[in-house]
Parts: C-alpha cells; structure tokens; sequence
C-alpha cells in the first residue's frame, strides 16, 4: 500500500510542469529593491532634524530651502517604500506613524489644532510624541506645521507659535528617523521578516509555499497602484475640472504632489522590475512586461509635465486633464497586473475575489 | 448627504492609537467602554491581518479603526442585535464557533461553539426582542439545513433547538418586517467535514428562499428559481422599504453564462429577477458578495467582488441606478438615507453617497483585508 502511495505521488508530480520557484524572485526583490529603499529612506528623513534646527535659528532663504528640499527628499523615499504594505512597515503601526492616510476629513489637522490649543507638552520630544495618536507624528503632521495653504514654509518664522511649533517639528524628525532606522535594521536582520518571506513552506506558518508569500508581496504591488488612482488621484479629480481639488492631491500643501505620485509609481515600477518575473513567465504572456514598461513611462512623463505647486495650476493649463489622463494609466497599469500578469503566474487575487462565500 | 460629525468617544478613548488592540488572548476584554448608543453609527466586519489573524473590527464612521476582537478562525456574518447592545460573529462556513461581543460593556467576549453534528453556516439574526439568536447551520450527515435556536437571555447563551430550511446550505438569514417570519436564503450547496468546503451536488442544487415562522418554524413559503437557474445559489439578503427581500446569488454554473444574479422575493409572490445591464454583467464573473439596503429601504447595494463593481438599485422599481468601482470591494453597510461604506479586501473603507460619483477612501488600515461582510451596529428602533 504504502509503495502505491509512493508511486502515485512520484508520478503524479512528474507529470506536470515544475512548479514556478518564487523564492529567487522574492530574493531579488528583498535584496535589490526593498533593503536599498529602506537604507535610502533611512538616510532622507536624516536630513530633516538638522534641516528643522536650521531653519528655526535663522529661516533665511538658505535654510528654507534647505529645508524644503530635506522635506521633498523624505518624501520620495517614503513613497518608494509605502506600498510595502507586509512585515515590518505594519508591525508596531509604523506606517500610520509615517504618514496617516488617507485623511479626507481632515483627522491630522483636528487633532493638531487640539494639540495647539491646549498647548500638549506630549508633543515636544520623540520619545512622548511616539505615544501620542498616530495622526500626529509623521510627515502629514510635518506638512500641516511647517507650510501654510499656498505651500510657503513657515516654520521658524517669528511668532507667538515659533519655539512650540519648532519643537514639536524637531520631535516628528527624530521620530521619523527612529522609524526609518528600525525598518532599515529589520530588513537587514537576516533572521527577521526577509527569513519569513523567504522561506515559504510547511514548516512557515505563514507562507505554506513560496507562492503564498509572493502573492501577498504582488497584491501589495497592485494595491499601491489602487492607492495612487482611487485615494490619491480620483478624490482631487472629482466629476468634473470645475469640480476639481487640487488641496486633495497627496502632499499639495507642501507643492510636492508630483514628487510623491512620481516616487510611488517609480517605486512600485521599481519593485515590478526586481522581481525578474519574466522567467517564470510563460512565452505568450511576455508582452505584459512590455505593456507595463510602456505604461509606467507614460505615467512619468504625465507627471514631469506637471507644473507644481499644483494647487496653484491644478485647472489654470492642461494639468487637469493630463491627471485625468494619468488615473486612466495607472488603472491600466493595474489591470494588466492584477488581470494578465497575476494570471499568468496563476497568482491568487483579491481576498473577498478568491474562494468567496 | 453630510457626514456626522466626529464623536466626543474617540477623544474618550485618548486617541487614534489607543485603540485597544486585543493581541495575544483568542477573546479578551470588552472593547468601547461607552454607557450608551449617541446615534452616530459604528459598524463591524470580519478580517484578516497580514499576518494571518483573523478577527473582528469596529470602525466609526470615518472608518477609523476602534476596536478589535480576535477569533480563533476566519469569520463571516455578524448578527446585531436590535437596541444595539451586543452583536455575535459567526465563523465563515463550515464553522464551529460564534462569538458574543457587548461592545458597550466591560464584558469578557462569549465564545459558543456549534453542537456535535452541526456547523455554524456563517450568519444568523436576533429576534425582535434580542432574547433569541437564530443561526444557520448545517446537519451535515444528513445534508439538511437548521436553523439553531439560542436563548440569549441568561448569563450564557444556550441552544434550546432548531428548525428545519427546508432546504441545503442554509446562508442569510433576516427577520422579516414583521418581527416574527424568518426568511432564510438555502444556497443549495451541500458540503461535507470530510471534504472541507468542496461543492458536492452542483448538478442537482435547488437554491430557495423560506418564510418561516419564527414560533412553530412552520415554513409559510417557499421560493425557488426556474430550472435553467438551479444552479444560481442565493446566499445574501437585504429587506426594503416595501418588505420585500432582495437575495444576492453565485452562479455555479458555466462561466460563460451571464444568468440574471439578483432576485427579489416576497412571501406571497414569485420572485422578480433584476436586470444588470451589459457590460456591466458579463464583468462580474457571476457572483454578488453582500446585498444592503440604505436606511429608509429605498436604495439596494450589491457588491461583485471579483468584477470589482458595487451596483445600486431602486427598491421601488428594481430599476438599475449605476455602479462604482471598488477593487475587491465586498461588505456594505448603510450609513444613513443617503450613504453607505463599503469595506474590501485591500484594507480600505469607502464611502459612496452617489452612483455617480467615485466612491470615497476615508480610510485604508494598513494591514486589514476586510472579509465579506460590514454592518452598521446601530440600534434599530422598533418597527
């Protein structure tokens, strides 16, 4: 009995084509994007505590610039890392504490009014401000106290606020560093989530195969392609260019919408690329790989022609309708990835999509 | 349609952060120590982590995460009671567990487990009084579906019987206008503990929707659909303004078929079939993941979401009022008249106030796919 079983089994599995092995490309992906990405955020949010001190000693152009671009530089680094939405940017709610969204009624600026208002002492050094409310600790919180409505920096302009205002900026710097300096050290920890990620199998309590745990790692792809269309485009789109709101694109308080939307997009387009799908990908379906290729260009190219700050040009030139243009890209985009691409891997999709009830 | 403001609780509860998170014990301490209802909705759904646990959220109507409840398996349908006071998870189907959430008091979540030879099927309802919890089950040896009676009204929860469907794979179940007729929707599908959730009769299923006395369990109608929709499984249910029970269904049959997908039942009459306009059908693989009504009962939602569309209706008409995409998009609740949330696999909760406008993110917990189904807790007034 015991050999029939052996035989069955031995045919069985000779029979069909090898299994796709998803470990080398989760491998690339860990060593050649995920780990590079996270020492580079590391590294951007550094520049913001010397760049907050700067600037609240003395806020002359040099140090408002200065500031402005450690701002934009933190900024894209972190959106070349949000839609690694698995392991260690959920653990310990460090993603809400980077940045709280989407944010459509306004919950950031509630609370820091509230803050204000009361005068919270909790919000003066990073070790208190990392027990406050997420709401309040990360880069929307920064935009919200460092730059007015028409995107000019005002931190460390003399006022009333000032001394308050440049504290609790210099808290959610050092808070952000500390966070990015824990997800840099935890990709690196070689017996950490990369050991997860890497080892599906039966003995993986989370990842039965090596397929399992690339299809969480490709449904996190695509959802960040749904954040950039339906949370970050749709909303300041509206129904129509009359309807339009520019104040709802991602980060346009600062005027850095087009770096965030271009850093998400080239990042995911990034990650899709170190993943070196195409080796396991069947003859036929190659094409998708062009097509994505395609698509992520003409997505940059409709952002670089962006004037920013866009709530000052979002419906004055063509910069309505190439954001129009790009919501049907990025959808595009999505399609071919959750449709062709997941299907010629045979990827699992969406959690209510797949064995439903 | 306005949002209602922010309530004072969540500032009671600190801040966003300090949501409990009950991490670590299956079930633990009561989530929102809040004396009593204020109006302004919570709703609950069934998730997923990223790290495999499953559990029970509470979101306001910002969609901010409130509370959590851990469950020892993947959930389904939440039964609320109707002064708002507690609310029983179901285990998604075949399950062997339901728990029992007072989410207003300092109480320990209860754990009830199903009987030998029975498995919870995924859904169940209060009775008017909130004294009895009605689920539906499977008695799988003999492939025949019941509906567990439980007294809610001690300390612990008790099964004190059960009726028969009429039928297989019992899934929703609603207590119809007039507090008294259970309407229960038999998928049809018949399935077995030894084979996991594999479908064992979809050439002879034979879906239907009961009326049901809740007193005698005396089955008053029942509704099928004609024979070329046998194999139509009607899972999910939503009553409207008129009484009448709009029922989702999953097409088990070829995929290449665009079979009408949604019916609408009343005790005394055949059922109607909506039409779902081209492209719109042939985009929804077959299949409707919840049905809700809005608050007045005048507008229905059904969600598809392997086709990733939410679809709306006039209850009055049964005509077809539009759709919005919402990838992955499952669980409806309404949030007033004028709104509902819908929850997805994505983490996201979103608001829709209008077939014609885009739906709206409010908020995307990070890590949290929401499983099927969202309800609102808030308490119903009497009929």
């Amino acid at each position: 009995m015991r050999l029939w079983v052996f035989l069955a089994v031995a045919v069985f599995s000779a029979t069909p084509a090898p299994a796709a092995d998803f470990n080398p490309p989760l491998e690339r992906l860990v060593s050649n994007y995920i780990q590079p990405a996270m020492a580079e955020f590391a590294a951007s949010v550094e520049t913001l505590p010397d760049a907050v001190r700067d600037i609240c000693a003395d806020n002359g152009p040099e140090a408002t610039e200065a500031f402005r671009s450690a701002y934009a530089g933190s900024l894209q680094a972190f959106a070349r890392i949000q839609f690694l939405r698995f392991g260690p940017l959920l653990e310990e709610d460090r993603l809400s504490r980077l940045a709280f969204l989407p944010d459509p009624r306004g919950i950031v600026q509630r609370q820091i009014r509230k803050i204000y208002a009361q005068e919270d002492p909790g919000v003066g050094s990073a070790e208190s401000l990392k027990d406050k409310s997420v709401a309040v600790q990360g880069l929307p919180a920064l935009q919200l106290i460092a730059f007015d409505r028409d995107s000019e920096v005002v931190l460390g302009r003399p006022g009333a606020e000032k001394d308050y205002t440049c504290g609790y900026a210099l808290a959610i710097a050092r808070n952000l560093v500390a966070i990015a300096a824990d997800l840099e050290m935890t990709w690196s920890d070689p017996d950490g989530y990369r050991a997860l990620l890497l080892s599906g199998g039966p003995e993986n309590d989370r990842f039965r195969t090596p397929k399992e745990a690339m299809e969480d790692v490709f449904n996190a792809l695509v959802t960040g392609l749904i954040i950039v269309r339906d949370q970050d485009l749709l909303p300041a789109l509206g129904t129509s260019a009359a309807k339009a709101k520019a104040n709802r694109l991602p980060f346009s308080r600062s005027g850095n919408s087009v770096v965030y939307l271009s850093g998400e997009l080239l990042g995911i387009q990034e990650a899709v690329a170190s993943l070196g799908l195409e080796e396991l990908t069947p003859s036929d379906f190659q094409w998708i790989f062009n097509a994505l290729g395609f698509e992520f260009d003409n997505a940059q190219k409709l952002l670089s022609e962006l004037n920013p700050p866009l709530r000052q040009t979002f419906t004055g030139d063509d910069s309505y309708s190439r954001v129009s243009v790009l919501a049907i890209t990025v959808k595009s985009l999505r399609d071919t990835m959750a449709l062709e691409l997941a299907g010629a891997l045979e990827l699992a999709g969406g959690f209510n999509s797949l064995d439903g009830d | 349609m306005k949002i209602v403001s922010r309530r004072g609780f969540l500032a009671a509860l600190g801040s966003l952060a300090a949501a409990p998170v009950f991490s670590g014990s299956t079930l633990a301490a009561s989530p929102l120590n809040r004396a009593s209802a204020d109006g302004a909705p919570l709703f609950a759904s069934a998730y997923r982590k990223a790290g495999g646990e499953y559990g029970v959220g509470i979101v306001d109507e910002l969609g901010q995460m409130l509370a959590q409840i851990s469950l020892p398996g993947r959930g389904h349908g939440i039964a609320v009671a109707r002064d708002g006071s507690r609310f029983v998870a179901f285990a998604r189907r075949p399950g062997t567990f339901a728990v029992v959430v007072r989410p207003f008091e300092d109480a320990q979540p209860e754990l009830i487990t199903s009987d030998p030879g029975r498995h919870f099927y995924g859904h169940g309802c209060f009775s008017a009084d909130g004294r009895l919890l009605y689920a539906v089950e499977n008695d799988f040896a003999a492939a025949r579906g019941v509906v567990g009676i439980y007294d809610m009204s001690g300390g612990a929860t008790r099964r004190i019987g059960e009726f028969e469907t009429n039928g297989i794979g019992p899934h929703d179940i609603l207590l119809g206008p007039d507090s008294r007729t259970l309407i229960v929707a038999n998928g049809g599908i018949e399935t077995h503990p030894d084979k996991g959730r594999e479908k064992l009769n979809l050439e002879t299923m034979a879906p239907s929707v009961v009326f049901m006395d809740s007193h005698t369990g005396d089955i008053l109608a029942q509704h099928g659909l004609e024979k070329d929709l046998h194999q139509l499984s009607l899972r999910h249910m939503a009553l409207d303004a008129e009484g009448r029970v709009w029922v989702g269904g999953q097409f088990e049959g070829s995929p290449d078929d665009v079979p009408p997908l949604i019916g609408i039942f009343s005790q005394d009459a055949a059922p109607d079939l909506t039409v779902i306009p081209d492209p719109v059908a042939s985009g929804l693989q077959n299949y409707i993941g919840s049905v809700a009504a809005n608050a007045g009962g005048e507008v229905i939602a059904t969600s598809a979401p392997r086709g990733g569309q939410t679809l709306f209706w006039s209850a009055s008409s049964g005509a077809y009022l539009g759709t919005r995409s919402i990838p992955d998009g499952c669980g409806i609740a309404r949030i007033d008249r004028g709104s509902f949330l819908v929850s997805d696999g994505n983490g996201a909760l979103s608001l829709v106030t209008d077939p014609a406008d885009p739906a709206e993110v409010l908020a995307r917990p990070p890590g949290i796919s929401w499983d099927n189904h969202l309800f609102n807790l808030a308490k119903i007034d009497a009929a």
